[in-house]
């Protein structure tokens, strides 16, 4: 049910956008920057961690600043997780999650929850799908019913399974299809870039894949990976902790444990030498373009260094390509990415891309994009970063951690500690980000960049404007 | 929230509860009794030159948003469409003091990214930053606001990417419907103008975009609004320093759009599509009129939630559309109602039969207390969760201000919300919603779904040759 691609904005997205000059900027009178003021205490959230007998981590962060709550429920099945032969089962499958249960009529999930005052969605990423509800309070303990409910008894009829897999086809074409650069690059670029299957098929679906899965299929989907073990339950928000314990206990202890299934090999293999790709988009009007690179791997220090990179190149108007590409030489109007269009740096297990995109005119050849990016990425590979350059990149950093928490739906929050619990077996480093961030060293973002920034490591996507200017509307 | 209105949730959510649970097996567990939720309460204040000044503490993280509101957007343009948000663009581009990138680094210093940009009615800039630098991010605000630079050296290239999205907005179905039906609604009016000419927009000088700039920005237009966590004392002051001795510029432009025009039904040709873009709806009340909240209840049922009634029919009973929904967009003292869909297009036809269905529908019968209560429950979660954050709080306090909304609005609103009855809802629709005075924008494969559309019969008489 959820748009693949358009939630990323309502998640964390430590990936964000930002820019600095490459070449020597005419520089005027430096205006006085704001003064470094004394910091405030860094990032503390409740952290209250523990599985049940039957394999489900659970994870509590309580908040009574208002009276709202959310609850999550993320299983470590993600869309380049699903079987081969089958591609966009993963997504099709989030969709079924709500059409009813041995208790409750197709409908009512959403009669419930709506009903109560509550906001809710799911959606499919790399290495999970979620399911999250946020709502007042008061209605925390019918909320861990409804959820516990889809995880026990799941009912899907084969009417409910030829009605979404028409409303997913839908979406492709929403998102997809009819659109001008739909999908790209965050459906595209991990095709071309990646080697192995399950990081390089079409995560979204063929068709025809989707038409023709069957209502065993989910059924043994459902069996294999909706299992207790292979699932976290976060509550955060306005709740009693042992009344809440409770209710977990109550609807989730007594759901039988069954094995937890095998994580494929996704790994990649490294790659020794530049990919070009190209393809035609017949809706878009413009030329575009994709670069990306394969990352460190995830919470290592390379890996909090390229997330400062990823600032100082990307996040932003004040980072180094938007000067460049966009105030100083005009080539777009917006250079954007990062670590996981489909997320952010820490939501995922397994290989990542980053990556940047830019739409240009034809008057802007890819070479000449490609020559003024490559300047940028040279100068981070060869020069120190400057103190002020990481203080600025940590700094928004920390203003953005500050907001999973003061959210009112919680949903980047509740993202992270399940993540964490999901992937890491331990929610709470959450609460250590920003000391991570803190050790890196601008020796570290130069060997970092030296090492990951190779044109080696990288794949470069154009897109053709297949569109007639003028042929529009 | 007071004690006569817990009793009520109580009540409604028990009731609405039956429902749900009538033919389980088990059932789930009745919510407990809500939670008390208080909603902050603003202080605002005028400054001699007209500034006015709104100061909400709120939240337990230390940020800061802060707004500039000013009235002055495509409204204010004199015909030359996007003049407003290239002259917000190029606000950007540098001040008296600062050039564009030190606007950046010191916006990122702060923890924030500067945001400014132009609608129907007003420009807005806004900067969410770590609270020890409140003070500082007013300053940088105010001096984009009074003293930008507006470089003509900038033009070019901003007029260069406005054309580039300008070209993709252009194949976009969403934007091409959107554009041909505010068109509609609006004709010859600023409102119902969303895109330029290539030719116009190459044609706007530097000092069309100064003139533009100094003949509708002022204090007298301009609003601020702060809320989070701050000194407010500092605040207060460095909004005096900055703002206080700005000119005060002329008042609010009033040019409210002809009184009523009829219907419009546009066919706009997409060979090869897929599916076709819908766009229903027509002018409404506007958000002062009493009726008004009957009416935005009436739109959440019909569409406005993914359990409404016209979205339950096209996704999940039908499977034709992904998200299909229904909205009120309002401008100041102007709303309007549409409903919004990308359906197969082998179902074009028959899916606007069934939204006109739907409405027929509710016009002629009243919904029932448990489906109403349900909706109004779900509006109530909605508000609760957008007054509990900076941002959320931010947008209605300037709503409220723009739509000149009396000061109670927002503490009476969950109280306004309980009080409709399903007669109300029936009545709203009835008056407000008529098919037959419905525009339609159907963006799609004509050659194939031209028939299907001139089989729906609330269309008939009314479809272009």
């Amino acid at each position: 049910m959820s748009r693949m691609k358009l939630v990323v904005a309502a998640m964390f997205a430590l990936a964000g956008c930002a820019t600095q000059q490459a070449a020597p900027p005419p520089t005027p009178t430096p205006a006085p920057a704001p003064p470094a003021k004394a910091p405030v205490a860094a990032l503390n959230v409740p952290v209250d961690y523990y599985k049940l007998p039957n394999g489900l981590r659970v994870v509590l962060s309580e908040d009574h600043s208002v009276p709202v709550a959310t609850v999550a429920v993320y299983y470590n099945i993600g869309f380049r997780l699903e079987p081969k032969d089958r591609t966009g089962f993963a997504h099709l499958f989030e969709h079924l999650m709500f059409q009813g249960s041995a208790n409750l009529a197709k409908g009512q999930f959403f009669k419930i929850v709506q009903g109560l005052g509550g906001q809710l969605n799911g959606s499919t990423r790399f290495d999970f799908t979620n399911y999250y509800e946020a709502f007042p309070s008061n209605a925390l303990q019918t909320m861990l019913w409804v959820e516990a409910d889809r995880m026990r008894s799941l009912a899907i009829t084969q009417e409910n399974l030829v009605n979404q897999q028409g409303v997913v086809k839908e979406e492709v074409k929403v998102n997809v299809l009819n659109q001008p650069y739909g999908g790209f690059p965050w459906l595209q670029l991990p095709q071309y870039a990646n080697e192995n299957w399950y990081n390089a098929h079409n995560f979204y679906g063929d068709l025809q894949h989707i038409d023709a899965a069957t209502l065993d299929e989910a059924r043994a989907f459902f069996n294999t990976y909706y299992v207790p073990g292979n699932a976290v339950l976060v509550v955060a928000g306005d709740f009693d902790a042992a009344q809440t314990k409770g209710w977990i206990t109550q609807n989730f202890a007594t759901i039988p444990s069954r094995p937890v299934p095998p994580i494929p090999d996704i790994s990649e293999p490294q790659q020794t030498k530049e990919k070009h790709a190209s393809m035609t988009d017949a809706l878009a009007p413009r030329p575009a373009l994709a670069i990306g690179y394969h990352v460190p791997p995830r919470w290592t220090p390379e890996h909090f260094a390229f997330g400062l990179i990823d600032e100082i190149l990307l996040q932003g108007d004040a980072s180094r390509l938007h000067r460049d590409l966009v105030q100083k030489r005009g080539y777009t109007d917006d250079i954007s990415g990062g670590i996981n269009l489909l997320g952010n740096m820490f939501n995922y297990s397994g290989p990542m891309l980053w990556s940047a995109s830019l739409v240009h005119d034809p008057s802007t050849t890819d070479a000449q994009i490609m020559a003024a990016f490559d300047e940028n990425i040279e100068r981070i590979r060869t020069e120190p970063v400057t103190q002020e350059e990481l203080d600025r990149a940590r700094r928004t950093i920390r203003s953005q951690l500050y907001d999973l928490v003061g959210s009112s739906t919680r949903l980047g929050l509740v993202d992270l500690l399940a993540c964490f619990a999901l992937f890491d077996d331990d929610p709470a480093r959450i609460n250590r980000i920003e000391a991570e961030f803190a050790k890196v060293t601008p020796e570290l973002v130069q060997r970092t960049a030296r090492e990951y920034l190779r044109p080696e490591n990288r794949t470069v996507l154009t897109v053709e404007a297949g569109k007639q200017e003028g042929a529009a509307q | 929230m007071n004690a006569a209105l817990k009793r009520l949730l109580v009540g409604c959510v028990a009731t609405a509860f039956m429902a749900a649970t009538a033919a389980a097996q088990q059932t789930p567990p009745q919510p407990g009794p809500p939670r008390p939720f208080q909603l902050p309460t603003p202080t605002t204040i005028t400054l001699d030159n007209g500034v006015q000044a709104t100061f909400l503490d709120f939240g337990v993280v230390p940020k800061v948003s802060i707004a500039i509101a000013v009235r002055s957007g495509a409204l204010n343009e004199g015909g030359k469409t996007w003049l407003s948000d290239l002259t917000s663009e190029l606000m950007q581009e540098g001040t008296a003091g600062r050039t564009a990138e030190q606007i950046a680094q010191a916006a990122a210093l702060m923890g924030g990214q500067l945001g400014i940009g132009a609608g129907a009615d007003e420009t807005s800039l806004s900067l969410d930053v770590l609270s020890e630098y409140s003070a500082d991010a007013v300053g940088l605000l105010a001096e984009i606001l009074t003293q930008p630079k507006l470089p003509a050296s900038e033009l070019p290239r901003i007029k260069q990417n406005y054309l580039r999205n300008l070209s993709v907005a252009l194949t976009q179905p969403q934007s091409i419907a959107g554009a041909a039906f505010a068109e509609a609604l609006y004709p010859g009016h600023p409102y119902g103008k969303s895109f330029p000419t290539a030719a116009q927009l190459q044609s706007y000088t530097i000092d069309d975009i100064k003139n533009y700039y100094d003949s509708n920005f002022g204090a007298r237009r301009t609003h601020v609004y702060v809320a989070g966590k701050f000194d407010h004392a500092l605040v207060e002051k460095a909004i005096r320093d900055h703002l206080g001795q700005w000119r005060e510029g002329p008042e609010p432009l009033k040019m409210p759009p002809a009184a009523s025009v009829p219907r419009t039904v546009k066919l706009i040709d997409r060979p090869g599509a897929p599916q076709s873009t819908l766009r229903v709806g027509l002018r409404v009340i506007d958000p002062t009129q009493p009726d008004f909240m009957s009416l935005s209840v009436a739109n959440t049922l019909l569409g406005g939630v993914l359990t409404s009634r016209i979205t339950m029919n096209l996704r999940e009973a039908k499977g034709w559309a992904y998200s299909p929904g229904s909205g009120l967009g309002t401008n100041y003292h102007q709303a309007s109602w549409a409903e919004s869909a990308d359906v197969k297009a082998a179902a074009t036809g028959p899916a606007l039969t069934e939204i006109f269905k739907e409405i027929d529908l509710l016009r002629a019968q009243p919904p029932t207390e448990q489906e109403l209560t349900s909706i109004k429950n779900y509006r109530n979660g909605i508000f609760v969760m957008s007054n509990s954050t900076r941002g959320g709080l931010l947008g209605q306090l300037a709503f409220m201000s723009l739509q000149e909304l009396p000061a109670d609005w927002l503490t009476t609103f969950v109280e306004r919300l309980y009080a409709v009855t399903p007669e109300q809802i029936t009545q709203a629709t009835h008056q407000y919603l008529d098919p037959t005075k419905m525009s339609v924008v159907v963006v799609g494969d004509m050659k194939s779904v031209r028939k299907q559309i001139q089989a729906v019969q609330p269309l008939h008489g009314a479809l272009p040759k």
